[in-house]
This record gives structure tokens, C-alpha cells and sequence, in this order.
């Protein structure tokens, strides 16, 4: 359409490269030119709400692998992945004591990829534990919780024990023999606190023992409560993450 | 932000915050994205493996009346669960998680200090400081948990009787047998302090409900509160001083030593050991109690 504006003697890569990238529809999503210039790169990182989590510029240390190894990225790489498998979870599971383990053992016969998605979500979750605790050795030994940060790291523990709750909660859902003994152990540590712990227990079991009040409880704060509290959580922690200057540097 | 940095005046009032060199800088995108993009790209492929490789455990049916022998909570519990084999349930349970939770998120606002920040382990005494930590952490732990088996006293038979068994053929107690010294009953394990020593009878059921805490004189309900000193002792007042003592030990004995210095050597001394406490009992929690919580080996997946 921008033929007319075009200087003479151009090759077809350029007229196929104006025709891609020029148009009204790619330029309506995408404000910035391709990114190919430095200006058009900077640009394409500050005017997508994704990509603008990152500052447009940063230090050259702190691409190196060794310095993260990317573990607060990937914890949040493994929250996403475990949010797409659980959706798809749901919709072939019902979190009632009569089906719920039927739904399971459905779900790895029947249901096409099932027992992959399942095993995904599964592989997933522990690893979320585990690389959200290196994450944490990580911003200790590089002393990047010192001020200005010392809030973010206050949040970075709130954010560990609502990952180990998600995976506590999502552990009772196949309601297999594993599932529920892990889940009474538990609840019952939570009851032997002096003076509130039996009734926090009652609360959050829904009764004197494991069973379809507690599935149910557990279903709801799996898959929507401590998803939301964590996401507001790690939108916080993002934030302050810029907020704070980036990544800590050495003075 | 960078760019509204790039605009203020450099003055001696902003010296804490440095112009960067525009030499030192990447721009985010290729340079980072791309390497995000990368990590992504192993680890869905790295997790897509595993999962096509590995089967999530599926035990029978959940079923009440039968309670599985060891029933363990999930694995990064099993720390927790580990505690409260050596102490009160409420300690171990609920009071030890919170406080270190507390402690954990505490850290910044004691070591208040800016050195050794954004580098690996930069401070001088970084890596001795992590070294010491973690092995007194594992090492310490290890031999409390092996003090409360019993293992001292098993090692201390197996010594004293070179080529003899502790029972005859016929099952009976071998009667030129040594075993651990009658007198020193009560350091077989914790809880013989309360089993083996004779505690008089005033020290292990003192009524406090019914003889201090005098709530039938206010018209409220009787406290049913009995206490038993010996079961206070082992079950609280022992793990208590133990998790307080040692780690404060390990303190004193590295500063005097000139070990730790500073603040960033006293946390990276104790977070060290903090986080080899955690391992190493999450460890033994996970593959070494087996039935009825006994030390031995143990796998989930050894029946299914």
C-alpha cells in the first residue's frame, strides 16, 4: 500500500519486508518498527506490556547465566506452564470423593495425552518448589537483598510458602492413599499449634478428618485463591524488582 | 527508568548512583530476551522428557480405614515431619516453621550492610564462612538424628562384641553380651531422659490446673493442666535449647576464631546452615524412615 513512498530500485526482500511489517495491521499491534534498529529494539521492549517488565537497557553482567541461572525467571516460567496443564486438568476433573479418583485413573486411559499433562503438572510442580528455594539461596549468596531491596526479599518469602501451600493443596486432589495420608500428616501438624490449632485445622480440613469438605477447600484455593494471592504477589515483586533499580550491582 | 537516570545531572549529590557506561550496557532485546527464550525452550523440553519418561505416582483409591505404614506428608514437609520425631508436635509442627519463615524474612533488616552485593560470595571470608555452615549444619544434624536412634548405643555394642550376636540361636538374650552400661540408661536416646531416670512422682504430674491455675475461683472451668517436668525437658526445653544454643555457638566459636567478622559472615555462617539443617532433613525424611518412621532406607516406589 506504501508503494508510492517507496525510492527506486528496491529488491523484492525490501517490498516483501514493507509488506510484512509496514502494514496498518501490524503496525495497529505493534507500535514500533520491526525490531532491527537499536531505537526500534528499545522500543519494542518498552511499548509491550509483556516485554516491558525488563528496563530497555540493562547491565552486561547480568545476562550472564552464571550470575541467575534464570531461577526466579524459570520459577515464574513454571508457574505459567503449571497455570496452561491445570486449566487443561480441569476440565476433566471433578472434585467430589466418589469421582475425583476415577477422573484420574480416566484421565491416564482414556483422555489422549492425559497421563503426560498429568505428569507435566506434576514434574512441574515440584520443580517450582525447588527452583523457587535455589531462587532464594541465589538472591542470598549474591547479597541482593540488601537496601534497597530488603522488602522484595520479604515478598520473595511470602511467595515461597504460597508456592509450597499450591503444591500442599494440589497434592490431596488425585485423592489416591498417597494423597490423603500426606494431606492428614500435614493438617495435623497444623493442629498440634498450641491454643488456635485445632480450630485453624477444622477450618481448613472442613471437619474432624480428610474428606469431601477438605477436597473441596483444597480444589478451591488450588486452582483460583493462591493462584490470584500469588499472582498479585509476584506482580509486586516484579515490580519492585524495577522499581529497586534492577538487578543488584556491586557499588 | 534508565533513560530518565541518563538526564539527571550528574552532582556529588547523586554520587551513590553512578551514570552507567553506555559501554557496560546490552539492550534487553535481542540480548536478554533471547536468552530467556532459550531457557524456556530447555526446560519445556527438559520437563517434557522427564514427563514422557517418568509417571506421576497414583496409589490406590484414598481409603480412611487404612492408614498406610509410613504415612508421610508431601516432600518438602518431610523436614517438618522429621522435627516432630525428636520433639513437642506443636514445636515441630507449627512453632519452628513460623519462626524460621519470620527469621528468613528478617535477614535484610539485620545485615543492613551494603558490601557484597550483586557478586557471588564477594565479601572476604564469603566461602570459608559457607563451607563451615554447611558442614557443621549437616554433620550436626546428622549425629543428633543418630543420638536419637540410638545409633551410639548400637555402635557402642557392636565394639564391645566382636564376633558375639546379642541373642543365642534359640532367641534368648546372650548372657555374656555387653551391653550399653545399666547406669547410663538415660543417654540411650532423648527420651530415655524422661523413660529410664527416676523422676519423682511431685516433678512428673504437677496439677497446675488444679493447685496455681485457680480458675474455679473466678466461676471459669477448671484447667485440666497437668505438667510433666520430664516430658517438658526432653520434649521442649531440650530441642528448644538445642536450635537456639548451637547455631548461636557456631557464632561465637567462628568470631572468636575470626572466622566471621561482620554481619554478611555471620548470615552467610548461619543461612549455610540453616539451609544444609533443611536439606539434610528432608533428606532423612523422605529416604531413610521407613516403617513406623525407623531409620532405614526407604522408597515410595518400592510397592507400586
Amino acid at each position: 500500500m506504501a508503494t508510492g513512498e517507496q525510492p527506486p530500485g528496491q529488491t523484492l526482500g525490501d517490498r516483501l519486508y514493507d509488506f510484512a511489517f509496514k502494514n496498518r495491521v501490524w503496525k495497529s499491534i505493534f507500535r514500533s518498527g520491526y525490531p532491527n534498529t537499536p531505537r526500534n529494539q528499545m522500543l519494542a521492549v518498552a511499548t509491550n506490556v509483556f516485554l516491558h517488565l525488563h528496563p530497555t537497557r540493562i547491565h552486561r553482567t547480568h545476562v550472564k547465566i552464571t550470575h541467575t541461572f534464570c531461577l526466579g525467571g524459570l520459577s515464574f516460567f513454571l508457574f505459567l506452564g503449571l497455570t496452561i496443564t491445570g486449566v487443561l486438568l480441569m476440565f476433566y476433573y471433578v472434585p467430589s470423593i466418589e469421582r475425583a479418583y476415577g477422573d484420574i485413573l480416566r484421565l491416564e486411559t482414556d483422555v489422549r495425552f492425559g497421563q503426560l499433562l498429568r505428569n507435566l503438572h506434576r514434574w512441574m510442580a515440584h520443580g517450582m518448589v525447588l527452583t523457587v528455594l535455589m531462587h532464594m539461596m541465589r538472591v542470598f549468596y549474591t547479597g541482593a537483598y540488601k537496601p534497597p531491596r530488603e522488602f522484595n526479599w520479604v515478598v520473595g518469602v511470602v511467595l515461597l510458602v504460597l508456592t509450597l501451600l499450591l503444591s500442599f493443596t494440589g497434592y490431596l486432589l488425585p485423592w489416591d492413599q498417597l494423597a490423603l495420608w500426606a494431606i492428614t500428616v500435614g493438617t495435623n501438624m497444623v493442629g498440634s499449634a498450641p491454643i488456635l490449632g485445632e480450630p485453624n485445622r477444622f477450618v481448613l480440613v472442613g471437619g474432624f478428618q480428610v474428606g469431601q469438605a477438605a477436597l473441596i477447600r483444597f480444589y478451591t484455593l488450588h486452582v483460583i485463591a493462591l493462584p490470584l494471592i500469588a499472582a498479585i504477589f509476584m506482580a509486586v515483586h516484579f515490580w519492585r524488582i524495577r522499581r529497586d533499580g534492577g538487578l543488584a550491582r556491586p557499588l | 527508568m534508565a533513560v530518565s537516570e541518563q538526564a539527571q545531572p550528574v552532582s556529588g549529590a547523586v554520587k551513590g548512583r553512578q551514570r552507567r557506561a553506555r559501554e557496560e550496557e546490552l539492550l534487553v532485546w535481542p540480548d536478554l530476551v533471547f536468552i530467556e527464550f532459550i531457557a524456556a525452550v530447555l526446560f519445556t523440553i527438559t520437563l517434557a522428557i522427564l514427563a514422557v519418561m517418568v509417571d506421576a505416582v497414583l496409589l490406590d483409591r484414598a481409603n480412611p480405614a487404612v492408614t498406610p505404614n509410613p504415612s508421610k506428608a508431601p516432600w518438602y514437609f518431610l523436614n517438618l515431619q522429621e522435627l516432630l520425631l525428636h520433639m513437642h508436635p506443636a514445636l515441630a509442627g507449627v512453632i519452628v516453621p513460623t519462626v524460621a519463615l519470620i527469621a528468613l524474612g528478617a535477614i535484610p533488616y539485620f545485615d543492613t550492610s551494603n558490601e557484597g552485593q550483586g557478586e557471588w560470595l564477594s565479601t572476604p571470608r564469603a566461602w570459608p564462612n559457607l563451607i563451615v555452615g554447611s558442614i557443621v549444619g549437616f554433620v550436626g544434624t546428622m549425629l543428633l538424628i543418630f543420638y536419637d536412634a540410638s545409633s551410639h548405643v548400637r555402635l557402642y555394642e557392636w565394639i564391645a562384641n566382636p564376633g558375639t550376636s546379642k541373642f543365642l540361636s534359640n532367641g534368648d538374650l546372650n548372657p555374656s553380651f555387653n551391653g550399653w552400661p545399666e547406669s547410663l540408661a538415660f543417654l540411650k536416646s532423648l527420651r530415655s531422659i524422661e523413660t529410664e531416670l527416676n523422676w519423682p512422682d511431685a516433678l512428673t504430674s504437677i496439677p497446675v490446673g488444679e493447685k496455681i491455675l485457680r480458675t474455679d475461683l473466678l466461676g471459669l472451668p477448671a484447667i485440666p493442666l497437668e505438667i510433666n517436668v520430664a516430658k517438658v525437658i526432653v520434649e521442649q526445653i531440650i530441642p528448644v535449647s538445642t536450635m537456639i544454643g548451637l547455631p548461636i555457638l557456631l557464632s561465637i566459636v567462628a568470631w572468636k576464631v575470626g572466622l566471621a567478622q561482620t554481619k554478611r559472615d555471620h548470615m552467610i555462617l548461619q543461612f549455610s546452615g540453616f539451609i544444609a539443617v533443611f536439606v539434610i532433613l528432608t533428606i532423612v525424611g523422605t529416604f531413610f524412615r521407613g516403617e513406623g518412621l525407623e531409620l532405614v532406607p526407604y522408597t515410595i516406589y518400592s510397592h507400586g
